[in-house]
Order: structure tokens, then sequence, then C-alpha cells
């Protein structure tokens, strides 16, 4: 009994570490991306503090950003939480595009997974189970949690050390954000044909962004992207 | 150090951004998705990272377009910390020189 725990534990963590060692290139990827966050939050007047508890409590740095964009003396209530909304609705399709992966989990596990789901986090677990027509929880978990602790860490950082930066824009650190998703999307490359909801995604979240306010581009775009993959998979 | 203002509105987002996150679960646990749904789901992924980014390639910014396209090449070939830094990198010097 022992020797199998011992046996089963030790699978776990060379499993976890896995995941720490595929997340690894994205954390240093996403250096620059933090600490630009956490820069911009402190000339927004946010305490370092106030940086690590948000980034903590809701781990999503695309609405992090919008909401910044948003920050004023008073920053207004409602319009950051509906943008915020807007921002992520992705994860509904995101969750419901794991929910296959998650069918025979305990539910506190399946919504441990979900917790901490963000861009990277879920794109390495669906692309690593894919490769192993496995879900992995603990390479999922050992990835996802290092993303969690170093997107928080990374921006505090980034709203302590913001003050001596200076402006960011000068250092090309908003280039890392598209930089990462692109290198993301490379990994999950499908081939031209299955790849064409992509670049209806990106056609119409062009569109939206330069025609409507807010972020209704994010949706809009996803979408239609999906909207054109459904036509696809009925006409095979 | 913790406005509370700023607190109420950090919990507002993370509770719009919770939902979010358990949403497409909690709706679809327990059902039996159709194989054309799942084929569906497949460009799930790709649709949504490459939406998130749309707007670096609408910044009408030469010196960014410029730099955007150098880096959509490297992250062809390149791994993750190459292609970061020659995006920022392209980003920084293009911003001077354009």
């Amino acid at each position: 009994m022992t020797f199998i725990t011992e046996q089963a534990s030790s699978a776990q963590n060379s499993e976890i570490q896995r995941g720490i060692r595929a997340v690894t290139p994205i954390l240093f990827g996403l250096v620059p991306v933090a600490l630009a966050f956490g820069a911009l939050a402190s000339q927004k007047g946010l305490t370092a503090s106030e940086v690590s508890l948000m980034t903590g409590l809701n781990f999503a740095g695309g609405s992090e950003f919008a909401a910044i964009g948003l920050w004023q003396a008073v920053p207004p209530l409602l319009l950051i939480v509906a943008i915020t909304f807007l921002v992520n609705s992705r994860h509904l399709l995101m969750g419901a595009a794991l929910t296959p992966h998650l069918a025979g989990l305990p539910r506190w596990k399946a919504y441990a997974v979900l917790v901490l789901m963000c861009d990277e986090s879920w794109a390495l677990g669906l692309a690593d189970a894919r490769k192993h027509r496995f879900f992995s929880l603990p390479f999922y978990f050992g990835q996802a949690v290092t993303m969690y602790l170093g997107w928080m860490a990374l921006s505090t950082l980034g709203a302590l050390a913001g003050p001596l930066l200076g402006d960011i824009e000068q250092y090309g650190a908003d280039l890392a954000f598209p930089a990462v998703f692109l290198v993301l999307l490379r990994g999950m490359w499908p081939g031209v044909v299955k790849a064409s909801p992509w670049l209806a995604s990106l056609a119409v979240a062009i569109a939206a962004y330069l025609a409507l306010p807010g972020a209704w581009y994010v949706p809009l775009g996803a979408l239609t992207g999906l909207g054109l993959s459904w036509l696809m998979a009925g006409r095979t | 150090m913790i406005d509370p203002w700023t607190l109420i509105i950090i919990i507002g987002m993370a509770t719009v951004t919770v939902t979010t996150r358990i949403g497409g679960y909690a709706l679809l646990r327990g059902r039996t998705l159709s194989p054309r749904l799942l084929a569906t789901m497949e460009a799930a992924p790709g649709c949504v990272l490459i939406a998130v980014i749309a707007p670096h390639f609408a910044t009408g910014r030469p010196a960014d377009m410029l730099a955007l396209v150098i880096t959509v090449v490297a992250a062809l070939r390149l791994p993750m910390l190459p292609t970061v830094m020659i995006g920022m990198a392209s980003a920084a010097i293009l911003r001077q020189v354009l």
C-alpha cells in the first residue's frame, strides 16, 4: 500500500514539475507584461498592496489592463465591472471547451481547475490533453499555480518599481503581450483550413475594436470564429 | 494602504471574473456534447486568443504595425522568450526611428 502511494505521489510530483517546466518560458515572456501592468497601475495611483489584491483575486490580466485604463481619482465601479465581464466573457467559452476533460472529476476539483483558468494555463492544459489524450490534473495545477503566483508577484514588483521606470512604452513592453499570445497560437496551429475561423475572429475583432467602444471586440470576434467553425463542422 | 472604494471595485471585478470562469462548465456539465459542438470547440482557443490581441493589429501607427509583423514572423519560428525580446526590441527601436 505504502509503496503504491509513494509511487503515485512521485508520479504526481513529476507531473507537477512537468507543468512548471512547460509554463516557465511563458512566465519569462510575461515578465515585461506584468511589470508594465504594475507600473501603469502605480502611475494611476494604486498602491502595491492594491495591485496584489487585484491580481490575486481577479487574476485575469486583460481585464486588469482594461480596468487600469478606466481608472480615475474616483474610479467608476459599474463601468469597470461591466468591462471586466466583457473582456472575460471568453472564459465562458474556455470553460465550455474544458468541460469534456472535467467529466468524472469531483465537482470541487473541477471548480479548482476553472478558478485557476487563464488564457495561458487553459491553452497549455488543452494542448497537453490533446497530445497525451488525457487531462493531467497535476500537470495543470503545476503550471496554473505557477502562472497565478508569477502574475501576482511580478505585477506587484512592477507597482513597486513603476516610479523608477518612467514611461514604459519606450521599452516596447506593450508588445510582449501579443508576442506571448502569438507563440501560444503557433503552438496550436491546426492547418490553414481549420484556422480560417481564427482569421474570421481576428477580422471581426479588429472591425469591432475600431467601431465600438469598450471591449465588445473580444466576444464578437470569438463568437464569429466559433460560428464559422460550427458551419464548417456541419459540412464534414 | 487599501482604499475602501478600490477594494469594492476589486471585489466586483473578481466576482464577475469567477462567474465567467465557472459559468461555461456549470451550464454544460452533465450534458452530452454533440460531435459537431466538440468539433466547433476545437477552434475556440485560437478564436479567443486572437480576438484578445486584435487591438494590436489596429493601432494605425506605422512603427507599431511593423513591430507586430516582425513579432508574428518571430513567433512562427522561435520559442517564447526570444519572440518576446524581439517584439519588445523592435517596438522600442522602431518607435525611436519612425
